[in-house]
């Protein structure tokens, strides 16, 4: 209990200062200490110490109540800066610890999954429960422990729930999840790297739920995007960026479409030959979700 | 893009662009771990930016560039194998005396089991005369090639544990493997595969994907495991329907969009994810050619068993490590189990012995000719030995015998790449039971392998939890009689 009344001591700054550099973390990607496990003499300085200071004295004052906190930093002019990156910048603050603009951040491995099952329209966003074991490639459990691992494919909507719901087999972590940096389940982990490596392409490229995300976002547009090829994309790109594209992105996307739907007509008997303009309609929308500003919190 | 920028840099950055602040700060901008630099260079994106895998110098001049290692996964039985113990026959049957069990640890057995003489019959191989069993008759025709440690010992006696202590310095799990470290010290030449290529063998080992884990280094030092069946890399292939034109009209379409995000959004890592798609697309075209064995002669597909079917997995992965070596990836890790003979060792060690000799011994003999043995270290080796004690499960049947985990004295081998070939280190007591002289623990053969990469093992620190962290921890000597 002395434990207890110590640590959230109002002579003791440290806790409520480690708690506020946390929550500033998730929203700006580096926390204002950028070493947000070792606030001691090995850890980094603090970019802002007035800063982190006073939102410590904000977090206690309030009672220590996190909503107020969150709302605190979402509603400030430096969270809603732009992200756009001015070269001048770049050169004098390449890390933005200055943050004289917003960050732009990689999505958790988990997001970008809810994010292209949310474009698709196939998010099941049903609250707690058991976890679930999305679909995996056959042999993709043969480097698991001992070669025994059971992964029984999960059923029906719980293949379409968030990533946060993966089941973690500790010798065999889910492949989206690990090669977009979650980490290992047995680290403690305050904060992850975010990777732009080439088994990411091919994950986004490749894998089938992110292939059947695509196909579901294409009916999507085809279904509710208006009779014109152009307003499908103009709708395409509101669900996917929340924005309208600009008209050289529109030109480019029809002609893409065009040119994949003649790709896929020509090859027949293959599985995009039978349909060609749905299949180029899915194309499109796999172009989408792999776009940087799709998988960027910009 | 760099982020060294307003910081005096520590002897950490100057040796490795991935310096731990460095790091931080490149992570705090999304920049992270992007994959190698050098073909951003080289595709002419992001001149300046710091890459994960881009190739760094070592600490000094190396002896290896690459490392093959055959993680013999279930702890092979050194006693039938590496370690010939004639004077085992007169105690052949009775029980171990408690003057020597002291306190030996044992998994299963008690320690007042009885003794079992190997079965097996040695000879001497080669100029340097050193030992091997019947079961290992091709890798005994490379004795001269080979370096024989038998006095290595464990900490651990069991296999995840053991497994991890091997592979990753300690016991624990969440540490960074020493494919992960290596990669992370030396970056890799390869640019169109990963660093870091894991192949398994056999039935999969205990640790699972913690052997070849990053643990708190960045992820992009993880081995990438190559499968057996279906793509060699998960999600290689074109989803259905995907011509290799449509798969490149897409990223076409894919790489004009982002291009346009670029210019209008200024973010500089929007060329990382570009050039990340581009090598994933090259990635998808080195590949088949890497797993195409047909430019390969028929002696070549002969001497590894590629065809024949006690060899073939096994032989796949020892001519595919090669094929990897050749085309620069730092570190491959062949993981085979499993050794792990509690109950019919004689039947078991037959069959392990047939699936990984030959392979072994023809990787040896073909980097060799090609002239990639002095610069590729190879090295093979289990979590631990056994016991010289029968493990008894079904006494009534000779052939059940087996023996238990044995952590106090075991047999690897290594080859090539600055090893001094030809020999034999240390020696165990006349059964087999401990070391005798010249010990070599675990951590001392991972700081000698680092030596030999021109790392020092004390210096390829990470900084976790508050301290540097290192493949052996606080342990370790470079071991001098294993360096030629």
């Amino acid at each position: 209990m002395a434990l207890a009344r110590w640590l959230v001591s109002r002579e003791n700054p440290l806790t409520a200062r480690v708690a506020v550099n946390r929550v500033w973390q998730q929203y700006f990607g580096t926390g204002l200490v950028a070493t947000p496990e070792d606030f001691g003499t090995r850890g980094e300085r603090p970019s802002h110490p007035e800063l982190l200071d006073w939102l410590a004295v904000e977090l206690m004052e309030s009672g220590w109540d996190l909503k107020a906190l969150h709302r605190l930093i979402v509603t400030s002019a430096t969270y809603r800066q732009s992200s756009d990156v001015r070269p001048e910048l770049l050169e004098v603050d390449p890390g933005n610890r200055l943050l004289a603009r917003q960050s732009r951040l990689r999505l958790s491995a988990e997001t970008i999954r809810d994010a292209a099952l949310a474009a698709a329209g196939t998010l099941d966003r049903r609250v707690g429960g058991a976890s679930v074991r999305p679909y995996l490639p056959e042999g993709a459990t043969e480097i698991g422990f001992g070669n025994f691992v059971q992964w029984p494919q999960s059923s029906g909507p719980d293949n379409y729930r968030r990533g946060l719901y993966i089941f973690r087999q500790r010798t065999l972590p889910y492949p989206q999840l690990a090669t977009f940096d979650a980490p290992d389940s047995v680290q403690v982990a305050c904060r992850r790297d975010r990777s732009t490596t080439p088994l990411q392409a091919l994950i986004l490229l490749n894998d089938p739920v992110f292939s059947e995300a695509a196909a579901a976002l294409g009916k999507r547009i085809v279904a509710d995007g208006g009779p014109t090829r152009e307003e499908r994309i103009r709708h395409a790109f509101r669900l996917c960026l929340s924005r309208d594209p600009t008209r050289a992105e529109v030109r480019r996307l029809l002609e893409y479409q065009k040119t994949q739907r003649r790709i896929f007509a020509a090859e027949a008997g293959s599985a995009t030959a039978s349909d060609a303009d749905s299949s180029a309609w899915a194309a499109v929308a796999s172009v989408l979700l792999n776009l940087a500003e799709f998988l960027f919190r910009t | 893009m760099t982020s060294q920028t307003g910081a005096a840099p520590t002897r950490t950055a100057r040796e490795f662009p991935f310096s731990r602040r460095g790091f931080l700060r490149d992570s705090a901008c999304g920049l992270g771990a992007i994959a190698l630099a050098r073909l951003f260079v080289d595709d002419g994106l992001l001149a300046a930016a710091p890459s994960p895998l881009q190739p760094r110098d070592p600490h000094f001049a190396p002896t290896a560039r690459n490392v093959i290692f055959l993680f013999q996964a279930g702890g092979p039985s050194q006693l039938d194998l590496l370690d010939p113990k004639p004077s085992m026959r007169q105690w052949d049957g009775r029980a171990l005396p408690p003057s020597m069990a002291g306190d030996l640890e044992l998994a299963f057995i008690r320690p007042d089991a009885r003794i079992w003489a190997s079965p097996r019959r040695f000879r001497r191989h080669g100029h340097s005369g050193t030992a091997f069993s019947d079961l290992l008759p091709h890798t005994a025709r490379r004795a001269d090639d080979i370096c024989v440690v038998r006095s290595m010992t464990t900490d651990q006696i069991n296999h995840h544990t053991g497994q991890l202590m091997m592979a990753c310095g300690t016991p624990f799990v969440g540490h960074p493997s020493m494919g992960a470290w290596v990669t992370y010290g030396l970056g890799s030449e390869s640019k169109d595969l990963p660093g870091f290529v894991v192949l398994n063998s056999g039935s999969g080992a205990d640790a699972g994907s913690g052997i070849w884990s990053s643990g708190f280094l960045p992820s992009s030092y993880q081995g990438v495991p190559f499968r057996g069946t279906g793509d060699p890399v998960l999600y290689l292939s074109n989803p259905d329907g995907y011509s290799r034109a449509s798969q490149r009209a897409r990223l076409d379409a894919l790489g004009d969009l982002n291009r346009m995000h670029r210019e209008l959004s200024g973010d500089p890592e929007v060329d990382a994810r570009i050039a990340s798609y581009e090598l994933a697309f090259r990635m998808q075209m080195a590949a088949p050619e890497l797993l195409d064995f047909s430019g390969e002669t028929r002696a070549t597909l002969d001497a590894y068993g590629v065809e024949d079917e006690a060899t073939s997995q096994f032989g796949r992965s020892c001519l595919l490590a090669r094929r990897l070596v050749e085309r620069g990836v730092r570190f491959v890790q062949i993981v085979h189990a499993s050794w792990d003979h509690h109950a019919e060792l004689e039947k078991g060690i037959e069959k392990e012995s047939l699936a990984t000799d030959k392979p072994s011994a023809a990787l040896l003999a073909d980097l060799r000719q090609r002239g990639l043995l002095d610069t590729t270290l190879v090295v093979w080796g289990g979590e631990f030995g056994r016991t010289p004690m029968v493990e008894d499960r079904t006494p009534s049947r000779q052939a059940s015998r087996g023996r238990d985990h044995h952590r106090l004295a075991f047999s690897v081998w290594l080859a090539g790449g600055g090893i001094r070939s030809g020999q034999v280190v240390g020696r165990t007591d006349d059964l087999g039971l401990r070391v005798d002289e010249d010990p070599v623990d675990v951590n001392d053969l991972q700081a000698t392998i680092l030596h030999c990469l021109g790392l020092d093992h004390k210096r390829l620190t990470f900084r976790h939890q508050g301290r540097d962290f290192r493949l052996t921890d606080v342990r370790g000597n470079v071991m001098r009689n294993l360096l030629a």
